[in-house]
């Protein structure tokens, strides 16, 4: 019925050709930009050293990609990013699910966790380097400290929201706790646990490559200030195309996780 | 939330079953910790405890440069969020309204809203220079996509029979616009404003942060290399005040503007 | 029926949505003509999914049939018709933002009408539908029937000559739609509009109506059309009688059929082709 009264009187084919013209104008639109790029830079003038040649960035690309020398810095980086999301995931669900399990609680921390979150905590970085020096350490700390918050709120709104209907049915059945966490709550919360998570490592990645920006010595956000500083512009293009992409691809695969978590 | 409590009750007991004050008792309890470990067995190179801070805050102020450099900070602050929903809302609505506009653009839109902007910020420094620009830019960049994202979704759950009633009485595209687009997607606007604002802090603060020759970030980096925690601490309390206050304001809007509609 | 007494001309109207082929092509109306008296009140009744709303949009206005035509009072319809033509909706479509007040004067704002005359005029409109102390409320706080008093007051606001309603009480309990009913059919006594009344009841068919127009199951045209004679405003009492009985039952037998078909339509996801297997 509502199919009936809503359809428009835009004739058929119109909207038939946006679904083809909608990628048309994507692809025009980056196409252009680039064709845009290459102009500025090599006829009209823009300093080279703001913009470097479209052609140049991608050698660079190809010749970090070749002569592998990302390995060192994306090893700190991940490497930084794995300790950190270990620390806030184990401590962000155990707080959380411990939280969770009264509603005084909830009232008390939950508003504590999401004001905290609101403001940039990056904010207290330089508190973390005079603490723990420019080394990862800091990173870690940082990056630990920030994806905490996502994962702890996730955490408490999951286990919290669980029906307690789903409860009492399980209960009048004899579940014991552990059966109950185990064949209840979690099953319950888990699909927003890993929502958490996600943003939780999304979050933590951002960080670490910021801190490294902002004050390090070694991994992939050092690397490109390294080389903003030595002016290097065609490779730092290329490098930021890099760490863009890696990000992408992290973030892809934890969102397939995801979703995957979630389907079963 | 729990109810009120009983008259009979001693009055601590009854406080004590309300989740603000428990809230209290917990952050009273941090600042507590916070101020012994610091007090008697963290080295004072590298932490100073509440006390001596909130002591030295007039010595703060008083170094030269962190005053002025607080006010650009606020002021890159503002301006960053004006441009942000500005820009924010005229995009939105220009991507929102058109469907051929919308499916090609709004992609791309949320492609850049995932990137890692962080990435470009030596490169917005390099453009813009080490002045209250770059920073605004960069605030402008990280508020500016959720305000667009919010606008477009304001727009498009709009219930299609208002649509057709409007049109039935004669209303133009103009006035449908006016009296039914708009009006319904404030909300949403004022929603995405929240989270425009936390965008403009992350960027104008990343930014400040970075540049360590001039602004809030020249004080940071003389405080951190100079082993002043109780100073450090200190600006970034104050910086830290200055992101809550900021939030709060946006979101006493955006409670005042949806307790006027019982939709 | 002579020219000049006819209020909306329908002539052969199909219409179809998609195209052959297409997953959601659906055939909603074969060659259906009708014409709707001036001042009377005409319902279009039939199973879910027999193009009863379709047709109502059309004759308004809202759609463009795939073929034929309508003409309302003497002039080709190709799209709406605010000086001529009123709406009421089944779904709620006040809007949420404005008090029930602001609806109706807005929708006088749509068709043009002069800033001095809305008020008044909006007032009227309240009082004639009985909700008058709501005028400040928002729709929210309104219930249900209540909601649909403050759209049909829009609708009477714009005093069109011609009133098309769409399952206006669909959404209501039963107690609030025979209310409802008594006091429409009330009000449109005084006021001689032209109304055509989509329903599914056909309680509310008899009670209401000057004829039925009775719809097949999809693809819909009209089965039959059924004239019940009685003055308006139509009594209470008029449920009751033996008339009414009758008519009502006479409505049943040639409805019951349509209406098995329909089920069965839906839930072997029929769309109205004939001869054709399934693509």
């Amino acid at each position: 019925m509502a199919d009936e009264r809503t359809e428009s009187p835009l004739p058929r084919k119109w909207s038939r050709a946006g679904r083809g013209a909608s990628r048309l104008i994507q692809a025009g639109f980056l196409v252009g930009l680039v064709v845009i790029w290459y102009l500025a830079a090599t006829r009209w003038g823009v300093n080279r050293l703001l913009l470097p040649n479209p052609v140049a960035v991608y050698d660079n690309l190809l010749d970090i990609l070749r002569s592998g020398e990302f390995v060192g810095d994306l090893q700190t980086t991940l490497g930084e990013l794995a300790v950190a999301f270990a620390i806030s995931a184990a401590g962000g669900v155990t707080l959380g699910y411990v939280i969770s399990r009264s509603r005084y609680w909830i009232a008390v921390f939950e508003p504590l966790f999401a004001a905290i979150y609101s403001i940039p905590i990056i904010l207290f970085l330089p508190l973390f380097v005079l603490f723990f020096g420019l080394g990862p350490a800091s990173k870690i700390a940082l990056g630990a400290a920030i994806s905490f918050f996502p994962i702890v709120i996730n955490t408490i709104a999951g286990f919290g929201n669980v029906d307690p209907l789903f409860v009492r049915v399980a209960r009048s059945m004899g579940a014991s706790d552990y059966h109950l966490f185990r064949h209840v709550l979690l099953p319950a919360a888990s699909p927003v646990i890993l929502t958490g998570l996600r943003m939780g490592f999304t979050v933590a990645l951002l960080s670490i490559i910021g801190s490294e920006t902002l004050a390090s010595l070694a991994g992939l956000g050092y690397h490109i200030v390294h080389l903003a500083e030595a002016m290097e512009m065609a490779r730092m293009y290329a490098y930021i195309v890099f760490v863009i992409a890696i990000a992408v691809a992290l973030n892809a695969v934890v969102s397939r996780l995801e979703a995957r978590g979630k389907r079963d | 939330m729990t109810g009120a409590a009983p008259k009979r009750l001693p009055l601590l007991r009854g406080l004590a079953r309300r989740p603000w004050f428990a809230r209290a008792i917990v952050i009273a309890a941090l600042f507590a910790v916070w101020e012994i470990a610091a007090r008697w067995f963290v080295d004072p190179l590298f932490l100073s405890p509440p006390s001596e801070v909130v002591a030295s805050l007039d010595k703060v102020f008083g170094t030269r440069g962190v005053p002025a450099a607080l006010q650009l900070t606020l002021f890159e602050l503002t301006v960053a969020f004006g441009l942000a929903v500005a820009i924010g809302l005229a995009l939105g609505l220009a991507i929102g309204l058109q469907p051929l506009v919308r499916r090609s653009f709004f992609p791309i839109v949320l492609l850049l809203y995932g990137m890692p902007q962080v990435t470009i910020l030596p490169l917005f420094i390099l453009f813009f220079g080490i002045g209250a620009a770059s920073k605004i830019a960069f605030g402008v960049t990280h508020g500016v996509f959720p305000v667009i994202v919010t606008v477009v979704a304001g727009v498009q759950n709009l219930k299609p029979i208002l649509l057709t009633s409007a049109r039935s009485m004669g209303a133009s595209r103009w006035q449908i616009f006016r009296h039914v687009i708009f009006p319904h997607m404030v909300p949403s606007f004022f929603a995405g404003m929240r989270l425009g604002m936390s965008g403009v802090l992350l960027g104008v603060l990343l930014a400040e942060l970075y540049v360590s020759i001039a602004g809030i970030g020249y004080f940071t980096t003389l405080f951190t290399q100079n082993f002043d925690p109780t100073k450090l601490l200190g600006l970034i309390s104050v910086l830290a005040a200055m992101a809550i206050l900021l939030n709060a304001v946006v979101r006493r809007a955006e409670n005042r503007f949806a307790r006027r509609r019982a939709e | 029926m002579a020219t000049s007494e006819v209020a909306i001309r329908v002539r052969g109207v199909f219409h179809r949505f998609g195209e052959e082929g297409e997953q959601r092509f659906v055939r909603a109306l074969v060659d259906t003509s009708l014409d709707v008296g001036e001042g009377e009140l005409l319902c279009l009744i039939g199973p879910s999914g027999c193009g009863k709303s379709t047709l109502l949009n059309i004759m308004g206005g809202l759609m463009a049939p795939s073929s034929g035509t309508v003409e309302a009072r003497g002039q080709l319809v190709h799209g709406p018709l605010p000086r001529d033509i009123a709406f009421v909706f089944q779904e709620n479509s006040l809007f949420p933002w404005n008090t029930v007040i602001e609806n109706i004067e807005l929708g006088m704002v749509f068709q043009g009408v002069a800033k001095s005359e809305r008020a008044a005029r909006a007032a009227e409109a309240l009082a004639a539908v009985g909700l008058k102390e709501f005028a400040q409320h928002y729709p929210a706080q309104l219930s249900g029937g209540m909601r649909q008093r403050a759209a049909l007051a829009r609708a009477l606001s714009l005093k069109t000559p011609i009133l098309l309603m769409d399952e206006p009480f669909g959404a209501l309990d039963e107690q609030t739609r025979m209310i409802l009913g008594e006091d429409l059919s009330v009000l449109l006594a005084e006021s001689r509009k032209t109304i055509v009344f989509v329903t599914h009841s056909l309680g509310e068919a008899v009670f209401l109506a000057d004829r039925v127009a009775v719809f097949s199951a999809r693809p819909g045209s009209i089965k039959q059309v059924i004239e019940i004679d009685e003055p308006h405003p139509r009594r209470p009492e008029f449920v009751t009688s033996a008339k009414f009985t009758s008519l009502r039952n006479q409505l049943y037998g040639l409805l019951h059929d349509e209406i098995r078909k329909a089920v069965q339509q839906s839930s072997a996801g029929d769309t109205g082709r004939t001869g054709m297997g399934s693509a």
